[in-house]
């Protein structure tokens, strides 16, 4: 056995991990490269994954999961990780919890060329190898494993015969040991031409290296035999005897080296996204009129790459100039990794920021966005979901609808809108239990809502996104109704409370050691901000619960509409943005 | 009908499989075959003098051998006779071709399990390496498989008791250390077996699932 162990000069650069037929719809191959072992899968939009065959939560391998076409599902907890982005998008064991940004599973770059998958372990240089020789018609042969490092089986290659493809079309007594071959040994493959009466030809064996004792030889013919059985048997036949050949000459039985990747911790990277940071360049791919004074705008990132991962009823903030920023709902289904949809009403009561955007922003533009986060996260453990939507409140809840119905569970959705030309989403909608109210006075959609609530069961559960009357009427029939506050779930967009800021208390951070003062005319946000306390926010209104807080002593004064009531009435968590103290100080967990 | 039946054993797992498929019924008698070593006691020596499971007790008609059960089985309670496909010479063949395949891998494959789980004491290595070279067979005979169009061990488009006798030596190899990560056509394979309809499960086997 070869004394040389690879692991001391890992192979660097591309190399093939799989083939075409390996990633088949809804199947995650199990591959390996260079001892680590890789998860390969393709998405139902064609984009091949190559992840770390682990799962972040026990270790599991992902290549056990489920594929169901937009994300990978583990076996074991059935931890969700996103197509292209493979972020994590739900924890099922935290239904009410949106998964930190952080929980992304280890992926790698992957390519398709020559009907093989190829990927690298070792950062992004270099490139898939370009051999001019396959660029035209080609034919995948049955790649096959080894016993032997790949360093033996490429010199084993030079060696390899075969008879060119149209003898074996016609049936030929000639035996591959008959043909001429020149071999010639590229970086990590060899290309072979072989000649027998009068005929040609030429192929190229790509060496995979698994581990420092086994590699996997995978053959292309540069030729595209009408008849292809008889060329893939006889390539199989010799390319085995060249396998029982190279294993006899290594010395003694490759021992079989245990995946490496268990011995690589994990590194979660430090948050990158501190409060309001916009982080992405995003260009406008696609904008388009979805409804009246409702315009699609499809972000794509400016340099390629795949967005972070967006579960249902996560927003994003748009930087629009300065001190205009907004947030806007992902309406994206799940598996629609490679952009962000939002979806924008020109309001005429609007801040500013709809407004700019609709009539401003065309496609190619540029948008800085930050990442998104999740506060109003889609809990699947619950049977039937309703999800209730007014006006332009559709946005979150398509998102949830598309991902509720991917994974086969039962909801309705019921629309307001004050006209039928302001429905959007209508296509999608159609293939949903989906009741639309169209043009009803403030009482009777009171009267609706009551309707749609009904007695609650612990089998139901309610999401709901709409203007704050739509919502406050909501909530007070639920609470009348004796609905469990935690079945009830709202997003509002706008905090329509009156705010006071005149009150002045301090605030203890039990974590940083501070004790601050918030005078009157600052919010808790403004002072953390101005001591470098580290602390995300997003749509400063109350709104989006970005900036909350855990409050460890002394009684909040709720300003906000994200909290529900018996967050409220809990004590223990306050949105730094707008509440205060109702007494003199505040203990909060910073 | 009562199955001599034990629950981690590969060749009960065949009979109850195929049971399962055929919608056929059954009550298992277990025998205790570790740590007890019933099957290997006096009384069980009354009903299989070679001290082997399964054994299938069909209204008194008694039969021993797992493979011999599939193919009784089969010819009794498949009307179709697409298991058994005794119609068909060249496929009947190729059916008992598969069957005795599956010999070999209750020798190899399965050994190395009953070594790794059950302390049995067995060449390991040894078998695990026979177990490989019939592994690489079978998954260049089902890779072809896949170009043709064809699903099954048997080509045609119903599985046969070919699929039923080596599925469970495959699916459980990786128990004795025989990793499946060089057989992807074999993996694949077994994902279809596990959609057919009337699949059982057994320790070790996970159901084949649709997110």
């Amino acid at each position: 056995m070869s004394d040389v162990d690879l692991r001391d000069e890992a192979p660097t650069g591309w190399f093939p991990v799989a083939t075409e037929h390996d990633v088949i719809a809804r199947v995650v191959f199990r591959g390996q490269l260079d001892g680590r072992e890789l998860a390969v899968w393709r998405a139902d939009d064609g984009f091949v994954n190559v992840w770390e065959n682990r799962c972040l939560h026990r270790g599991v391998r992902l290549s056990i999961g489920c594929n169901d076409g937009n994300e990978l599902v583990c076996r074991y907890h059935a931890w969700r990780y996103a197509n292209r982005s493979a972020g994590c998008t739900y924890i099922p064991a935290h239904p009410a919890d949106a998964p930190s940004r952080t929980i992304t599973a280890q992926s790698y770059a992957a390519v398709e060329r020559y009907g093989l998958i190829w990927t690298t372990t070792n950062g992004d240089e270099g490139s898939v190898p370009d051999i001019g020789t396959l660029s035209g018609p080609r034919l995948l042969l049955r790649s096959l494993p080894v016993n032997a490092s790949p360093q033996t089986v490429r010199e084993h290659l030079g060696s390899h015969r075969f008879l060119p493809a149209a003898l074996l079309e016609t049936g030929t007594a000639a035996s591959a040991d008959d043909a001429e071959v020149v071999a010639d040994h590229g970086e990590s493959w060899v290309t072979i031409t072989a000649d027998a009466a009068g005929e040609s030809s030429t192929a190229v064996f790509f060496v995979q290296p698994v581990d420092p004792h086994r590699s996997m030889i995978r053959g292309v013919l540069a030729d595209a035999p009408a008849d292809e059985i008889p060329v893939l048997r006889h390539h199989a036949y010799e390319l085995g005897r060249l396998v029982r050949k190279i294993e006899e000459a290594v010395e003694e039985p490759a021992e079989r080296t245990p995946p490496r990747g268990f011995e690589t911790p994990v590194i979660l990277p430090a948050n990158p996204w501190g409060h309001q940071r916009a982080t992405l360049s995003m260009v406008v791919d696609r904008k388009a009129a979805v409804a009246a004074d409702i315009a699609l705008f499809e972000l794509v990132p400016e340099d390629g790459s795949t967005p972070p991962t967006a579960q249902p009823g996560a927003h994003i903030d748009l930087h629009l100039r300065p001190g205009l920023v907004r947030q806007y709902s992902i309406t994206n289904g799940p598996g629609e990794t490679d952009r962000y949809r939002i979806a924008v009403k020109r309001d005429p009561h609007s801040r500013g920021g709809s407004a700019f955007l609709y009539e401003a922003i065309e496609e190619g533009d540029t948008i800085e966005v930050s990442p998104p986060h999740n506060g109003f996260p889609l809990r699947r453990n619950i049977p039937r979901t309703t999800l209730i939507a007014g006006g332009i409140g559709i946005t979150p809840l398509i998102a949830m609808a598309q991902a509720l119905d991917a994974s086969g569970m039962t909801f309705d959705v019921h629309y307001f809108v004050a006209a039928p030309q302001q429905i959007a989403f209508r296509r999608r909608l159609a293939t949903y239990t989906c009741e639309f109210h169209v043009g009803l006075t403030p009482a009777q959609t009171t009267d609706t809502l009551l309707d749609i609530l009904g007695t609650p069961t612990p089998t139901r559960q309610v999401y709901a996104c709409g203007p704050p009357p739509m919502l406050d009427a909501l909530k007070a029939k639920a609470r009348a109704l004796n609905w469990p506050a935690d079945a009830v779930h709202v997003e509002y967009f706008e905090n329509t409370n009156e705010i006071a800021t005149d009150s002045s208390f301090v605030i203890d951070l039990a974590r940083s050691a501070l004790t601050l003062e918030v005078p009157s005319g600052s919010t808790m946000l403004d002072v953390l901000r101005a001591n470098d306390v580290p602390i995300v926010s997003s749509c400063e209104l109350g709104a989006c619960g970005s900036c909350a807080a855990t409050v460890l002593g002394g009684d909040p004064l709720h300003q906000d509409v994200y909290l529900n009531d018996a967050e409220r009435q809990g004590g223990q968590v306050v949105l730094t943005c707008v509440s205060r103290a109702s007494g003199e100080r505040l203990v909060l967990d910073l | 009908m009562k199955l001599y039946d034990f629950v981690l054993s590969a060749n009960c797992y065949k009979v109850r499989l195929l049971l399962g498929f055929l919608g056929v019924s059954y009550d298992s008698e277990v025998i205790d075959f570790h740590p007890g070593k019933e099957h290997k006691g006096e009384a069980f020596r009354l009903i299989n003098p070679l001290g082997h499971i399964p054994v299938l007790d069909d209204d008194g008609y008694v039969l021993r051998d797992a493979h011999a059960i599939l193919v009784y089985l089969a010819s009794r309670y498949d009307p179709g006779r697409s298991w058994y496909p005794v119609t068909d010479p060249e496929r009947l063949g190729s059916v008992a071709q598969w069957m005795a395949f599956a010999d070999a891998t209750a020798s190899t494959a399965s050994a190395t399990r009953l070594h790794v789980n059950l302390g049995y004491d067995f060449d390991v290595d040894e078998r695990r390496a026979a177990a490989h070279e019939l592994f690489r067979v079978a998954d260049e005979h089902l890779w072809f498989g896949e170009r043709t169009g064809n699903d099954w061990f048997v080509p045609g488009p119903l599985p046969t008791l070919a699929d039923v006798a080596v599925f469970p030596d495959v699916v459980l190899a990786e128990e004795g250390g025989i990793d499946l990560m060089d057989y992807p056509s074999l993996v694949r394979w077994t994902g279809r077996v596990k959609q057919i309809p009337g699949f059982s499960v057994m320790p070790g086997v996970f159901p084949f699932e649709r997110a």
